[in-house]
């Protein structure tokens, strides 16, 4: 019978019941979601490398490593297993594509998996393409492919479909933000084919597998080789750092958001159950005068909150796998980024206790709010619950307090009077806003971020990728017949830490640089500036030690200032202030208007990208960006409605006698109207006045965290604010009108009756 | 003169198929300035009758005139001005504003009536001049119910309508606040309509009309009604 008095009295109040349950579910949904999703990138990532042999370190030799070293490698201790290999970007002849040519001579490291065509077997001259970059390009088992590399061409059959580890996020360089399939895969050839199209084999890379730490292996090589060589781990690898990077974003989501909707859920819980509870305070007397045993009264009122609980967990987990998959899936948003065989989705084993551990603490806040009702005899509790008896607050003691007109007076009790209800209000317009704020704040971020990139920064038209043989002297002729600017980039060691060397001639200010304040700087010859990331480490005017891998010699770098890097962890320098302290370097690629088309190809040129070209590969990472703008402007919006509804009902039934009182006396609907609106107005302004900053400010945090990828630059538009202030009243207005519209609706006969 | 004239007054409350007649062709009329009291039990149509004068709900079909004027067919907005103009409501359960003082409960009015009267005058009137700041709370029942008739008052309407307006209170305390309300209303000459079931009221009352059933069993004057101490309690 009981059982029939839940159901009922839920579909009472089910404005209430279905906010919590919303709430909650909303709240287990993203955090199951988001924690489902980086520990599936986590687990689905580690297993495909562990299939493919994804290497721990990379050692780096510009000379090229000889078969006498790999085996010295191979026998040290701690090596587990070390492969020569060799990963060079190549031209799809005929095309602007490209793609990374993978050779790995031992194939036990960094190898590949075949998804559809012949096995890995060295004696076959074929070619085993990214399955991917086949499916955009409409390449199919069979075709032949031609590659150019320094001018030598290169040409198979294609063999097999694959996918590879240490491809698993295919981009040219560190400019691509985002794989684009269509102008850029990979493929692996054997080495013996190799060495029959270029007549030697020539392997600047060694992969190894180990579990040595960096410092270890760095000493170890060293030993073994005679010389300092430039070792990279796995973190510093875009396949593992990339996908160690979407897991860290995973956790952020999992934790701030869904903490602010559960929060938010289970003070809403107190607030309505205490509610529910003092409703039914008569009920509850009944019950108790009928002879149920107060054990027996609890448990039915706690069941509603086990009830709640239970529903919106149901609820919960299903948003939650629904929100992964479309994370996580072989057509989800990941899938655009990493290049993975299968995407099982994975539960933190956390999120069990977590969920349980909220349904006890939902269930334990009915219990509480009930045994309040049911102290004492039948009788008292027989009595309907009488609300805090009014007392004059601080406010009233202010000189002007007499001279507000009444329904300010009543609104302002009427706030103190329901501290919690008025808080949660407050609450609820504060998450609106801030997630606005965030959600449009970031979008503003990254487009501002894409113009320093695409405008600012990069402002040139094509760039010339060198090839690592070319000659420095006959690199600047080419430059100079281009107009073009010229960098240079080596691995240095820097306190510890790899960074980028980045040696930069750009008189023509095809490159240009940025300072903190985003404005344009020009590089001085006095010194080596270093990007923001590095700014800690050193003042202006200091002396720091850089040395370049592959080199016993170290260098005194006066700090002349410093710079915003957008991608790269970098120190940067003009080629004069190089010169003047005699660093050796290699240029790498030409920055220059000349379109790619009137550009010769020539033994120097390993390949050109037009800018516009790379700049089209962040149009993925935009879109990705714009759905989660979305999904927190939704859930701004949904959190707004739901909890302002919910609370906006309760002060409605509160007030309720007080509303046909004041119809009866005479006052028009559009009066009372009024009244409620102006408290909710007065709310919505406290909320947004404090979720505008808290907003910014979980931006910045947002931003500062993901630093270590980009240098980004807080930016918020007049726009967003306007947006954001605007969304925000009119869910508190409109919520305000469908709450007050019941005014119209109240029976003045029926409310009179009965006892306060 | 009549002041309220009601005219084949029928209302019928429908609930699903079920309906039920509250009021059946009812006709009466009442003279300004009169102390009326509506008698019957329970479920007789007498509280129906009372919330149509108050505009608190329309006739089915019929009419009611008050003070020259035809109420049945008011918009929701101008039975709202007719409230706040012509008639003061006193109830059973006083419903003040609790989240209001005393006297802000009482000068509530002056946002809705033109010519309302002195808030604090009508307080010291019903003896509460004292108590001005307090909340509603704080008050005896009695006490509350005199902020009630100083509220009804003060909108200075033509017509005091009370519903049980001693029904709370115990005997001794309902005495005082059943003069207080009757020495108001004549003071200012208005017309006050008492609905009770209690007999003893009714025999201070100028005119008493006696409902059943949804119908007017009788209507009778009094040539003589005694005062409230003459009656027993």
């Amino acid at each position: 019978m009981l059982i029939r008095k839940l159901f009922r009295t839920a579909w009472k109040y089910k404005s209430q019941f279905l906010s919590m349950i919303i709430m909650i579910a909303i709240g287990i949904g993203i955090f199951l979601g988001f924690n489902i999703e980086w520990q599936s990138i986590e687990s689905d990532t580690s297993a495909f490398f562990e299939e493919t042999g994804y290497a721990d370190y990379r050692l780096y030799a510009e000379t090229g490593f000889s078969e006498e070293d790999i085996e010295k490698i191979l026998k040290m201790d701690g090596v587990d297993d070390a492969t020569r290999y060799l990963a060079v970007n190549v031209s799809i002849k005929d095309t602007k594509k490209s793609i990374a040519l993978n050779v790995s001579e031992n194939y036990t490291v960094s190898t590949m998996l075949v998804m559809e065509g012949a096995a890995y077997d060295d004696t076959l001259g074929g070619i085993w393409l990214s399955d991917k970059f086949a499916e955009a390009n409409a390449l199919s088992l069979g075709d032949t492919l031609i590659m150019t590399y320094k001018g030598i061409e290169i040409s198979g059959e294609i063999i097999g479909l694959v996918k590879s580890g240490e491809n698993m996020i295919c981009v040219a360089d560190a400019n691509q933000l985002m794989p684009d399939y269509e102008s850029f895969g990979f493929a692996y050839i054997s080495p013996e084919k190799l060495e029959d199209a270029l007549g030697g084999v020539f392997y600047p890379q060694i992969n190894l597998i180990s579990d040595m730490g960096k410092a270890e292996l760095e000493e170890a090589v060293k030993d073994i080789l005679g010389t300092t060589i430039l070792v990279t781990s796995k973190e510093e690898h875009v396949a593992y750092a990339g996908a160690q990077s979407e897991a860290e974003e995973g956790k952020t989501m999992g934790s701030i958001l869904p903490v602010l909707f559960l929060a938010i859920a289970i003070l809403t819980m107190v607030t309505t159950m205490h509610r529910i509870a003092a409703n039914e305070k008569v009920q509850i007397g009944t019950l108790k005068a009928l002879g149920f045993r107060d054990r027996k009264i609890l448990c039915h009122y706690t069941s509603y909150g086990l009830f709640i609980g239970l529903m919106g967990t149901i609820l919960g987990v299903i948003l939650g796998y629904g929100i992964a998959a479309i994370i996580i899936s072989p057509t989800g948003m990941m899938s655009t980024y990493f290049d993975l065989p299968q995407w099982p989705l994975v539960m933190p084993s956390f999120c069990v206790p977590v969920i349980i551990l909220t349904n006890v603490f939902l269930t334990l806040i009915s219990y509480l709010s009930v045994k309040k009702m049911l102290k004492g005899t039948a009788a008292d509790a027989l009595r309907p619950y009488a609300p805090k008896a009014m007392k004059k607050s601080v406010l009233e003691k202010l000189p002007f307090w007499e001279k507000l007109p009444f329904g300010t007076k009543w609104n302002v009790r009427d706030i103190l009077r329901h501290k919690s209800r008025s808080a949660m209000t407050l609450v609820g317009v504060v998450g609106c806003m801030l997630l606005l704020v965030g959600g449009l704040g970031m979008k503003d971020t990254m487009d501002r971020f894409m113009v320093m990139l695409d405008e600012e920064v990069n402002h040139y038209t094509t760039k010339i990728n060198l090839s690592e043989s070319a000659d420095n002297n006959e690199i600047k002729i080419l430059a100079e017949s281009v107009e073009g600017d010229w960098l240079a980039t080596s691995g240095i060691s820097y306190e510890g830490e790899t960074v980028t060397l980045e040696i930069y001639q750009a008189d023509n200010s095809k490159i240009r640089f940025m300072n903190k304040e985003n404005e344009l700087m020009k590089l001085s010859d006095d010194g080596a500036y270093l990007c923001l990331r590095l700014a800690d480490t050193a003042q202006i005017g200091d002396v720091i030690e850089i040395s370049p891998y592959g080199s016993e010699e170290t260098y005194e770098v006066m700090v002349a200032g410093y710079l915003r890097s957008l991608m790269t962890e970098s120190i940067v320098m003009t080629d004069d202030y190089a010169d003047s302290i005699g660093i050796k370097y290699h240029i790498s690629s030409i920055y220059t208007d000349e379109n790619s088309e009137n550009i010769e190809d020539s033994s120097l040129i390993a390949g050109k990208q037009d800018k516009a070209m790379i700049m089209e590969t962040y149009d993925t990472f935009m879109e990705i960006m714009n759905l989660m703008v979305m999904i927190f402007v939704l859930a701004a919006i949904v959190l707004g409605t739901v909890v302002l509804y919910n609370l906006g009902v309760m002060s409605y039934v509160e007030r309720h006698r007080e509303l046909a009182t004041l119809k009866v006396l005479g006052f028009r609907d559009k009066h009372i109207t009024r009244l409620l609106i102006s408290q909710n107005i007065w709310l919505t302004v406290t909320g947004v006045l404090i979720g505008l900053p808290a907003g910014v400010g979980v931006l910045y945090i947002l931003i500062t965290s993901l630093v270590s990828e980009y240098e980004l630059s807080l930016t918020i538009g007049v726009l967003t604010y306007l947006v954001s202030i605007l969304l925000t009243f009119g869910v508190s207005l409109i919520v305000g009108w469908m709450v007050a519209g019941k005014n119209k609706k109240i029976n003045m006969v029926e409310a009179l009756k009965g006892a306060e | 003169m009549a002041i309220v004239e009601f005219k084949d007054v029928t209302r019928i409350y429908t609930s699903g198929d079920h309906e039920m007649k509250a009021l059946d062709k009812v006709s009466f009329t009442l003279d300004e300035g009169k102390f009326v009291v509506i008698l019957g039990p329970s479920g007789a149509g007498k509280s129906t009758l009372l919330n149509m004068l108050g505009g608190l709900d329309s006739p089915t079909s019929g009419t009611i005139t008050v003070n020259g004027k035809d109420i049945s067919t008011l918009t929701n907005n101008q039975l709202a001005d007719y409230r706040a103009s012509t008639v003061g409501f006193v109830f059973q359960f006083y419903n003040l504003i609790p989240t209001l003082t005393v006297y802000e409960n009482v000068a509530l009015v002056k946002e809705i009536s033109r010519d309302a009267i002195d808030p604090k005058r009508m307080l010291a009137e019903v003896g509460l001049a004292d108590h001005l700041q307090n909340f509603p709370s704080e008050l005896s029942g009695g006490e509350q119910q005199r902020v009630s008739i100083a509220r009804a008052l003060a909108k200075n309407p033509k017509i005091l309508l009370c519903d049980e307006p001693t029904g709370a209170l115990d005997s001794e305390t309902g005495v005082l606040v059943l003069k207080l309300l009757l020495s108001m209303a004549r003071n200012y000459g208005k017309t006050i309509v008492i609905v009770t079931h209690n007999q003893s009221i009714a025999k201070m009352a100028d005119v008493v009309i006696r409902v059943k059933n949804g119908k007017i069993r009788s209507c009778e004057e009094q040539s003589a009604p005694m005062s409230a101490d003459e009656v027993e309690w």
